[in-house]
């Protein structure tokens, strides 16, 4: 295959239109080229990444996971209690995070899987389970702080690179391993292009599903850890955004709400993608309201390139 | 410690058995009592009350509570009712953040006949027509903290936006002495409350103020955060920072530090948070001024009050304004609380230990 712009285009779209998005930012506010605001971009966008590295596992299967937002809120709420600022704590703070994530991730799939229950309403009952958790726990008046050595996972560098980046990259490429050189992966895709066909060539399912949610959760649960890192205090509502954010990040990125076509690789350029345009808007003073129409009109612009793409034949 | 105003001004609203019950809660009543010198009446015109005999029933339909100044307001409302448990039942609802939810709450409350309802509105256009069957119904009705279109209920009260508005951005200008580039941070996008208090501070800007971005934070620190880091790659300059919440002003300040910026002087409301901050900060960096404007969280109890006026008879000024407390470097000291958690609103007839209790 040749090498061409066009060849590019087609093969790697989100990529392509990150660099042009990053383009233009720049030729707005030469400030987008900076250094410090490329690792800026980094280092913020790996609390959504994360997020939307487990979004992808779930998309893939053809479900949707909205308790993502819950479980960062839940995420940051426990962390900072449990933490209460002392490094002592941190340990502990992030087992039970680790543990709740599981239940939450476990609960899903099995609600989905084996209880048929759509997706969307499982996972939807589940956040607000979770939301409802963290304001009786906290009684409304959350408590609590994260531990200073914790907080440099997002506040921190290695070796100049924003260390909340590097945890998010390593996870996410190892996230995209897993579905591209394991059984496993090829498992997840089988279900979410027809469960019936996978099922008959002997795929166990369900248990995909389980493990597709548990996964999902465990990731949400890291993105709530970075972004509690970022900002050291508890918020009630800190994980609000994330539910449809993480949607569009993998979205723009190319995979498809219906299961079986996309991957992980190409929702890290999604995500890089809305927080660059997040931060672009920011810079470009664009309004709230604007902020909101660009995304969605970028979000139908996609999946309509994204269709058009996968009509041509392969050059 | 004194908080509100000269004492010689102080008229002690007797109200019911207010004081009677306040043997338990002794301190936090006293201290309460001293409210009444915060409340000025913002018009001539006076709502009649509706008399009623025997044990009351007050409805307080709260549109949501996931906030701690929400907390902390509904626990000064619950220990006001439990001190005048003789006098009134207090019921709480809770409209989930739900516009239409808190829609069915007030007209649950008039199905129960109750004698009052008070409210926070989620919208203050929906509740409209359910104030109005509440009238219809003789409920008094007592909006508070956020307006309510129209003029069916009975007496409302409240902060005035604006006003907080000409205070944070004659502080603004002058900490910065007129000069100098500034960003700005708004709460939720569209509401009327953080409208109003930029209308009142925009003309209080000298021109020599360049206000390079004023964005939308939704009153969370880590949002104001985010925004911030992408403000300061492109604004090589930024002196001062317009915030009508402090979350948002202590997230910004907290990008500066991270990006290695010298602090800058900011403006906000009684936030916990910003008030430790700068405790910690202000030695390393002298241009750090900070000017605040409470958003008292004991409004619930004057609109308590309010109630029991209006059903015992009394008249009432149609609309109250509830004088904040304004808090800078010079008196920080007072209001700090260093043991409790930044979520903390400190302008809060709530004693530390209580406030501890809560927090916990």
């Amino acid at each position: 295959m040749k090498f061409t712009l066009f060849s590019l285009c087609r093969r790697y779209p989100i990529w392509v239109a990150v660099l042009l998005l990053y383009a233009v930012a720049s030729l707005v506010s030469p400030a987008m080229l900076n250094p410090d605001q490329v690792l800026n971009i980094v280092r913020v966008t790996a609390f959504l990444g994360m997020v939307a590295t487990g979004q992808t596992i779930v998309l893939l299967t053809g479900g949707i996971d909205l308790s993502v937002a819950g479980v960062v809120t839940l995420v940051n709420i426990l962390s900072t209690g449990l933490m209460l600022g002392d490094n002592g704590n941190i340990f502990v703070a992030m087992l039970a995070c680790v543990a709740v994530a599981a239940i939450v991730g476990v609960t899903n799939g099995v609600l989905v899987a084996y209880f048929r229950i759509a997706p969307i309403i499982a996972t939807l009952a589940m956040n607000s389970i979770l939301f409802g958790v963290a304001l009786v726990y906290t009684g409304g008046a959350p408590h609590g702080a994260a531990a200073p050595a914790f907080n440099t996972i997002a506040q921190g560098d290695i070796l100049g690179f924003p260390a909340s980046g590097v945890c998010w990259l390593v996870l996410s490429i190892a996230v995209a391993m897993l579905m591209r050189k394991t059984v496993f992966g090829r498992w997840i895709y089988a279900v979410g292009a027809n469960a019936r066909a996978a099922a008959m060539m002997g795929v166990p399912v369900r248990l995909v599903v389980v493990a597709a949610y548990t996964l999902s959760s465990m990731l949400a649960m890291c993105g709530g850890l970075l972004v509690t890192a970022y900002i050291g205090n508890p918020s009630l509502g800190i994980g609000n955004s994330f539910m449809m954010t993480s949607v569009v990040a993998v979205v723009v990125g190319g995979t498809a709400l219906s299961g079986g076509v996309g991957g992980v690789v190409t929702t890290i350029a999604g995500a890089l993608f809305i927080t660059e345009l997040n931060s672009f808007t920011n810079i470009a003073q664009a309004s709230t309201g604007a902020q909101f129409v660009i995304q969605g009109v970028l979000i139908a612009a996609s999946v309509v390139v994204y269709r058009l793409l996968a009509r041509r034949p392969r050059a | 410690m004194k908080i509100f105003g000269d004492v010689s001004r102080r008229r002690v609203m007797q109200l019911g058995a207010g004081l009677a019950g306040g043997l338990l809660l002794g301190s936090t009543l006293a201290r309460a009592d001293t409210l009444v010198d915060s409340v000025v009446p913002a018009t001539d015109e006076m709502a009649k009350g509706i008399k009623k005999s025997g044990k009351l029933r007050i409805g307080f339909s709260n549109g949501f509570s996931g906030n701690t100044w929400r907390t902390e307001c509904l626990e000064q409302m619950k220990i006001e009712a439990s001190a005048n448990a003789d006098r009134y039942d207090f019921i709480v609802v809770d409209g989930q953040g739900d516009i239409t939810k808190q829609v069915n709450d007030i007209e649950d409350l008039i199905a129960q006949q109750v004698d009052a309802i008070l409210l926070i509105a989620n919208s203050g256009t929906a509740v409209v027509p359910a104030l109005r069957k509440a009238e219809r119904a003789g409920i008094v009705t007592v909006p508070f903290n956020l307006p309510v279109d129209g003029e069916h209920w009975t007496a409302y009260l409240g902060t005035d936006p604006h006003q907080k508005g000409m205070i944070l951005g004659e502080k603004l200008n002058d900490m910065l002495s007129g000069k100098g580039k500034i960003v700005g941070f708004d709460g939720l996008p569209g509401n009327s409350y953080s409208a109003g208090v930029w209308e009142g501070a925009k003309p209080k800007l000298g021109p020599g103020i360049e206000m390079l971005a004023l964005k939308d934070a939704y009153w969370e620190e880590d949002k104001a955060k985010v925004i911030m880091a992408d403000l300061l790659a492109a604004y090589p300059q930024i002196d001062g920072i317009y915030s009508d919440g402090a979350q948002m002003a202590v997230g910004a300040l907290r990008a500066m530090k991270a990006a290695g910026r010298a602090l800058v002087p900011v403006t906000g409301d009684d936030y916990n948070g910003l008030l430790k901050f700068y405790h910690a900060e202000k030695a390393n960096n002298l241009n750090l001024k900070m000017s605040l404007v409470s958003e008292p969280s004991w409004e619930g109890i004057i609109a308590l009050r309010t109630a029991v006026k209006l059903l015992s008879g009394e008249s009432v000024p149609k609309r109250q304004t509830i004088k904040p407390t304004r808090i800078d470097g010079d008196n920080y000291l007072q209001y700090m609380k260093p043991d409790l958690p930044d979520g903390v609103f400190v302008d809060t007839t709530l004693t530390d230990e209580q406030l501890k209790k809560l927090f916990s």
